[in-house]
């Protein structure tokens, strides 16, 4: 199993306590009515699928239930970091 | 009133007892969900120490996440509502029942379904996690013996799991 360091509790813990919430690092448009279709659907629907170094957005819903961003790579599946909701891209 | 020692639990009043290990039903006890930004401030509201780090337990409150609190309490213990405090105190003793699991194989036990290196978990520490598919919270409240708090419609599951495990 994967340990996952959660950057609120500072340990490592289970993968299997952790659930993954899609990329990290988008952000609502401030003023959504004032939008294009095409804005709003980039916001919405489209995501990067890197091959590698990937950031993403996990929950450490079964521990402290908090929201994370992690940089993890897509084709070994490991952690480089992870960090704090609300510090700058890692 | 006797309400409570006449209502329907979903596991069986009487403890599981197999080698090194037993199972049973805590005595009734209330439970609060705790939350604010800063354990201060719920210090001001309850008068007592709240712990700061997660996992820490102090008195009868364990910290389980940044602005999460676990607080058990006697059954006749009267509490603040907070209301007008930036702190939410939420009874969520109808929520969930609590299992002791006692012996020198009670660490065994809960590692068959919980990924957790429970042998290496302090004497005071408590966290949520899971068991097998099932979210609980454990609190070691002794090398021995473990509290564990699972909602009560995943209960009678986590018995059936739990005595299985303990009769191997
Ligand atoms: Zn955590």
């Amino acid at each position: 199993m994967i340990l996952i360091h959660c950057p609120y509790c500072d340990e490592k813990r289970p993968e299997i306590e952790f659930a993954n919430a899609g990329q990290a690092h988008i952000a609502r448009p401030l003023d959504p009515s004032g939008q294009s279709d095409a804005e709003w659907e980039a916001y919405l629907f489209i995501r990067a699928n890197p091959r590698g170094r990937h950031h993403e957005r996990w929950r450490h819903i079964h521990g402290c239930g908090r929201f994370f961003n992690a940089v993890r790579d897509t084709v070994t599946d490991k952690f480089e970091t992870t960090y704090k909701a609300g510090e700058p891209r890692r | 009133m006797s309400e409570a020692l006449f209502r329907n639990e979903p596991v069986p009043s009487t403890p599981y007892v197999a080698d090194g290990v037993s199972i049973s039903l805590a005595a009734p006890l209330k439970r609060y969900s705790l939350r604010a930004r800063t354990a201060e401030a719920l210090e001001t509201v309850l008068n007592v120490k709240v712990p700061q780090k997660i996992g820490a337990t102090e008195g009868g409150i364990a910290c389980l996440g940044p602005d999460e609190w676990l607080l058990r309490t006697a059954a006749e213990t009267a509490m603040p509502t907070g209301a007008g405090l930036p702190v939410a105190i939420t009874d969520i003793g109808e929520r969930s029942i609590c299992l002791i699991v006692e012996g020198p194989r009670a660490a065994e036990l809960l590692m068959t379904g919980c990924p957790l290196d429970l042998d290496n978990f302090a004497v005071g520490r408590a966290t949520r996690t899971i068991y097998e598919t099932v979210e609980i919270i454990i609190i070691r409240e002794g090398e021995d013996r473990f509290h564990v708090e699972v909602w009560r419609s995943f209960a009678a599951w986590l018995w059936t799991a739990f005595t299985a495990a303990a009769s191997h």
